[in-house]
């Protein structure tokens, strides 16, 4: 029902580049993810698709037409505030119906359709209470439904989550993914929690400084990074990153030595995730006295430091040492991710092994 | 059982309700002494032979045959047609408030949600025109009035009471709107509103208070104002404040003092009633619960 389309779109303020050229196609019924750190220009994106932004230049598209210059409410996208923006001086119900009665929908209507977004969002108790008298959560739930109630053909999330606390985000991370599988509408979601963009997106869109850094579907994201941005950023923990020298396909930093690499000679960073190297008793690629140890129940983190930098691996739970130990760290090449020493790009494996 | 800390606490409160007592006076005092004196003769309460007379209401009761008369309020309501002037107040005030506060409430929010670097230098420039003496707006337009024959009557006075309130009216919804997050209205827009629709059905209803203490404040203006009104308005179109003054500028007639002192009381009594129904009103609360708590 709505395919959304954005062709070089940019938003400049004075000298100070928001988003810049940014090119998309966003299919049918696709939970798109919008990723990136703050001020990296992903909320600007969304608010120009809504209209609350004009695009400094490129198109915007939605079905077909151009939707540059078009007004917000002739765009028929609903949006979830960061804030929820609810009107306080209506109660739950109200607020629900808002937008049918602003549109002119059929009053016959309203009650059954209010009703209905309601119940998906089970706030049927709450429906005459005033915005001040809901907790947190509920009023999050009122701002989804008010967005639900009139079905419209793309939905906007502008980080609904981050004012809720830790387990609540949970379950309504979970409540969200089981909306939009029900309502199976064109979904942009801005976030800066890479779990919620994992869990929630059919693709992913990490984004700084107003660049597009990677597109793809979750795996992809976490599997093979673009660039050390992109790696950085995606996990829990985040890659480990290592600057260092190739030499004949043997990447060397200070403690570190892994041969087998099929990188060209010069500058790399060399990237592997702690959940894929693993302690050994010796002969490992990395050796170095660790720098801290946690405890995290499942398993132990170890870090070890190598010239200013900090990497960790993940350890049975049961591994104990003492924080300055020397311990081995096995990084076999298959693992690992190699990315340009200068642009920071990834450094695709010549053959694939 | 009294501790020393229960001794002190109540030494405390009984120092406090009495500065506060003390303060209750000294400031009532000026209106209560008005209210008591208006129902006196001119001989009681502005005696040469003694103070005590406006109490006892010596003079009262001879002139008279009781302590208290109402001849104050006869002679400037009946006699000297004060009503007119009230009525002529009623209508400037009535302009002068849903004039400023139309302007004030639309160009406010156009202001608040500007990002245009001229939005601040055009509150520069109402703050700089709200900072001039009332006198010297009037100073200037004597002529230009005089001129084209529009002196004299209530709807130049109506503009000139807008010109002077404006920037205040502007000054105080701006930061009024300011208050309301962006937010709201956006997500109004999203949800179908244009953005005056949204202005309207959204913004305004949380603007209750701040629209309310805001006209509130430009009623007082308009209504206290002297500098204006007795320079810009012919004596039959003269409103309340211009109008004691002419009761006070005339004492040759014994009892015309008395008049003005009646009109000073019939004056206050409208701004006590207005202030306290308005009291709740004056701001705050109302956005609680418009974004996260």
């Amino acid at each position: 029902m709505a395919q959304i389309e954005l062709r070089n779109v940019g938003k400049r303020w004075g000298d100070f580049v928001g988003v810049h050229d940014f090119n998309l196609t966003i299919p049918d019924k696709e939970f798109l993810v919008l990723l990136g750190p703050s001020g990296c220009g992903k909320t600007t994106t969304m608010r120009m698709i809504a209209g609350l932004e004009d695009a400094s230049n490129g198109d915007i598209l939605i079905d077909g037409t151009v939707v540059n210059g078009m007004e917000p409410k002739d765009r028929d996208v609903a949006m979830v505030f960061q804030s929820y923006a609810l009107y306080p001086n209506m109660n739950v119900y109200e607020n629900i119906r808002f937008p049918l009665k602003v549109r002119g929908i059929d009053p016959k209507l309203h009650d059954e359709k209010v009703r209905r977004a309601s119940a998906m969002v089970e706030l049927d108790d709450f429906l005459h209470r005033k915005p001040a008298e809901l907790s947190g959560g509920q009023r999050q739930r009122v701002a989804l439904a008010r967005a639900i109630v009139r079905e419209p053909n793309v939905f906007l999330m502008d980080e609904p989550l981050s004012n809720l606390d830790a387990k609540l985000r949970v379950s309504t991370r979970a409540q969200i993914k089981n909306l939009s599988h029900e309502l199976a509408v064109t979904t942009i979601y801005v976030t800066h929690d890479q779990i919620e963009a994992m869990t929630l997106a059919d693709r992913v869109v990490v984004m700084e400084k107003g660049v597009v850094q990677q597109v793809g579907n979750p795996t992809e994201i976490y599997d093979r990074p673009a660039n050390t941005f992109v790696a950085g950023f995606i996990g829990n923990p985040a890659m480990n990153l290592i600057e260092g020298q190739v030499r004949a396909g043997v990447f060397t930093a200070p403690g570190v030595e892994i041969s087998g690499l099929s990188a060209p000679d010069g500058a790399a960073t060399l990237g592997y995730r702690a959940e894929d190297a693993s302690v050994v008793e010796f002969g490992g690629h990395i050796n170095a006295p660790i720098y801290s140890l946690e405890l995290l129940g499942d398993a132990t983190m170890v870090t070890v430091r190598i010239g200013q930098t900090l990497v960790n691996v993940r350890a049975d739970k049961s591994f104990r040492a003492e924080i300055g130990d020397a311990v081995s760290i096995s990084v076999p090449a298959g693992i690992c991710h190699m990315f340009d020493g200068q642009t920071g790009a990834r450094i695709e494996a010549q053959d694939a092994s | 059982m009294t501790t020393l800390a229960d001794n002190r606490i109540t030494t405390l409160k009984i120092v406090s309700f009495a500065l506060v007592a003390l303060w209750l006076i000294i400031a009532a005092f000026p209106f209560l002494w008005t209210l008591w004196g208006s129902f006196k003769v001119q001989a009681d309460f502005f005696s040469k032979a003694n103070w005590q007379n406006a109490l006892s209401g010596t003079n009262t009761i001879r002139e008279t045959g009781s302590a208290f008369t109402g001849q104050g309020y006869y002679g400037a309501w009946v006699q000297e047609e004060f009503w007119r002037a009230a009525l002529n107040t009623c209508i400037v005030v009535f302009f002068t408030v849903v004039i400023s506060l139309t302007f004030g409430t639309l160009g406010g929010y156009a202001l608040a949600r500007s990002g245009k670097r001229y939005a601040f230098w055009l509150l520069m420039a109402a703050l700089v025109f709200r900072a001039m003496p009332h006198i010297t707006l009037v100073s200037g337009y004597l002529l230009p009035f005089f001129e084209w024959n529009v002196w004299g009557i209530l709807p130049t006075t109506i503009i000139v009471l807008v010109a002077i309130n404006q920037p205040f009216t502007l000054w105080m919804l701006h930061s009024f709107f300011l208050n309301i997050p962006k937010d709201m209205d956006e997500s109004a827009m999203v949800d179908g509103c244009t953005r005056f629709q949204a202005f309207r059905h959204v913004i305004i209803p949380v603007m209750w208070p701040g629209v309310i203490t805001t006209g509130l404040f430009s009623f007082l203006l308009a209504y206290n104002d002297f500098a204006v009104t007795a320079m810009l308005l012919s004596t039959q179109n003269e409103t309340i404040i211009p109008a004691i003054n002419s009761f006070l500028g005339s004492t040759q007639v014994e009892g015309n003092v008395m008049f003005a002192v009646a009109a000073v009381v019939s004056a206050t009594a409208p701004l006590f009633v207005l202030i306290l129904f308005f009291q709740r009103q004056i701001v705050s609360g109302l956005t609680a619960g418009a974004v996260k708590g």
